[in-house]
């Protein structure tokens, strides 16, 4: 028998470590992981930057000047191909792997498990876009931004929506493997009617009206206006009408955000089902 | 004893509120449900061992303790807190050991600790829980290569890093070898001497038998046992056994006893072990019988287990 004069234990007066610390303390060891694995390591690099490259060489029109589209399409590209996708078989493969579950009966929260595990894709994404916009430079097709602003809010905007999707997307991914046609719905369609590939100026008006309110397309669409002042119809607009035009795509993500946000607390599992 | 009645608390009540307070705990999933109405506290400084049968409750439950998942209905109380609604103030004083969960095989162990020792409020030092679960001269080797009992080592010294007050160790000791499940025993009294309290499920019962003050048996999602390992195993009529010649008298059948086997090995079951046992020598004496391979003992915390935890009746 215990003794039965065991007191309770004495409240720690130490006080919790704040969010970022925590968030900061699980991507350090998720960026120590990345690194060690080389095949995520040429994914996350090389393929982007292919594929940035692949679409000026296949000489599709714009309305977007060459510089402020290359960059467009790298934050495009990058976004969708690397963002997305990588966080799917990540969040899908700690979650198979039990260590999601693991990770939640720590002090983390839920939100904060999910950010710090996507650290690593996070910033690599962030570091292609700057690699992207530096080729620019380099090649002397920089021109200067209409408005620094909605480009930012486009990269900031566009990485949290694909992590919440990605997120989202893993409730209907049971293993990595299958998040290559689990993903396919966001990959295909959505950019290829976003206006990154093809302008959406170049399409029928009715398809044209339903592929702005598709998730890719307002980040398109910020770049755009951001970028070169130019509209999802053509136009060119100075920085004032810029930011005018900029409050559909906007409020697109703004609600994509919401209704990603919301689906994921509803249906993301932590672990394998049973 | 009553199915899904809390346990009588046999350990002298003190002022101090209990650690773990769980009422009439309620879990389904779907049309199933798979805790039904359970109730028990646990007290600081003791052991508190969930026995069942795979399906019978108990990881469904221990869920719920851990804040993993919330109540179907009842409620849960850790140091005095929803562990679902106040998560914020239990779980820097709340460890788990989950019965199944993974590690990144690419980090080393010291690695590993020193990330999860950045996600918590006061942990120990990586040396301090490399050697708890001596894993000292593995800290630098990764994950992967690990053998099992060295991941489960490593599990049970992250759900130990943040100096819990509270302890949920589900299955503990599952894949570990004789003398790892020993040292983890070693690290339970400790904890429990430092005044933590632990919840454990565990399917060896000598395991519960050495660190639990006291039981609960899981049945279909309801308690059908509980107490200390005394109360439980006098559920069950203690064993006599011995070994009779041919050529020897008739022994007597004291009142209360069921005949299991008879002569030569003769098996007897009684829940007067004693006058029984004392009748019986006494019988020999007189009769001048010798009892070869005589075995008298109270009925143990298995036997206690199997009669009740596969769905017979308590006696």
């Amino acid at each position: 028998m215990t003794a039965s004069t065991a007191p309770t234990a004495p409240v720690r007066t130490v006080a919790p470590p704040s969010r970022v610390r925590r968030v900061a303390a699980l991507a350090a060891g998720e960026n120590r992981l990345f690194l060690r694995n080389r095949t995520a390591l040429v994914n996350s690099v090389v393929v982007p930057l292919l594929l940035v490259a692949a679409v000026p060489a296949l000489g599709l029109s714009s309305d977007v000047p060459l510089g402020p589209q290359l960059i467009l399409t790298g934050v495009g590209v990058t976004l969708v191909f690397l963002t997305y996708y990588n966080l799917v078989t990540t969040y899908v493969a700690r979650r198979e792997e039990l260590v999601l579950q693991r990770m939640r009966t720590g002090e983390l929260t839920g939100p904060e498990v999910l950010l710090g595990t996507a650290a690593p894709t996070l910033l690599v994404t962030l570091g292609q876009i700057v690699l992207v916009a530096a080729g620019v430079v380099a090649i002397g097709e920089w021109s200067a931004p209409v408005d620094p602003v909605l480009p930012l809010i486009a990269v900031l905007g566009g990485a949290a929506l694909m992590t919440v999707l990605a997120a989202v997307s893993t409730a209907f991914t049971r293993t990595a493997e299958s998040a290559q046609i689990t993903t396919l719905p966001l990959v295909l369609p959505t950019t290829a009617l976003s206006g990154l590939i093809t302008p959406l100026s170049a399409f029928p008006d009715a398809l044209a009206a339903v592929a702005r309110f598709l998730p890719v397309t307002p980040v398109v669409e910020l770049l755009q206006l951001g970028l070169g002042g130019v509209t999802w119809d053509g136009r060119l607009v100075d920085g004032g009408a810029a930011w005018a035009a900029a409050l559909l795509p906007l409020a697109v993500l703004a609600g994509w955000l919401a209704l990603g946000t919301l689906a994921a607390v509803r249906w993301f599992r932590w672990a394998p089902r049973r | 004893m009553q199915p899904t009645a809390p346990p009588a608390p046999t350990r002298v009540q003190t002022e101090a509120a209990p650690a773990i307070e769980v009422r009439d705990l309620r879990r389904s999933y779907g049309d199933f449900e798979a805790v039904r109405g359970i109730s028990f506290e646990v007290q600081p400084g003791e052991v508190f061992a969930l026995l069942g049968v795979n399906g019978a409750g108990k990881t469904s439950a221990l869920e719920v303790l851990e804040g993993l998942a919330p109540a179907g209905g009842g409620s849960v109380r850790v140091l005095g807190a929803d562990p679902v609604r106040d998560r914020a103030r239990v779980r820097p004083r709340l460890g788990v050991l989950l019965q199944f969960s993974g590690l990144p095989g690419d980090l080393t162990v010291a690695e590993t600790l020193r990330t999860w020792a950045g996600t918590l409020t006061d942990p120990r030092p990586v040396d301090e829980a490399l050697a708890q679960v001596q894993l000292t001269g593995r800290a630098d080797v990764r994950v992967r290569s690990l053998s099992g009992g060295e991941r489960r080592r490593l599990d049970l010294a992250l759900a130990l890093l943040g100096r819990p007050d509270v302890v949920v160790l589900d299955e503990p000791t599952t894949g570990l070898d004789p003398e790892s499940r020993r040292q983890v025993w070693r690290l339970v009294h400790d904890l429990v001497a430092g005044g933590a309290a632990v919840v454990l499920t565990t399917h060896h019962l000598e395991e519960a038998e050495e660190l639990a003050d006291r039981v609960a048996v899981l049945r279909d999602g309801q308690i059908v046992l509980a107490g200390t390992q005394e109360e439980i195993a006098e559920t069950q009529p203690a064993t006599i056994r011995f070994t009779l010649d041919q050529d020897a008298p008739e022994p007597p059948r004291p009142a209360g006893v069921q005949v299991v086997a008879e002569r030569p090995r003769m098996e007897w079951h009684t829940r007067a072990l004693q006058p029984v046992l004392a009748e019986l020598l006494a019988w020999a004496a007189e009769h001048r019988v010798v009892l070869r391979a005589l075995d008298a003992r109270a009925a143990s915390l298995e036997q206690a287990f199997l009669a009740v935890a596969a769905g017979a009746e308590t006696p």
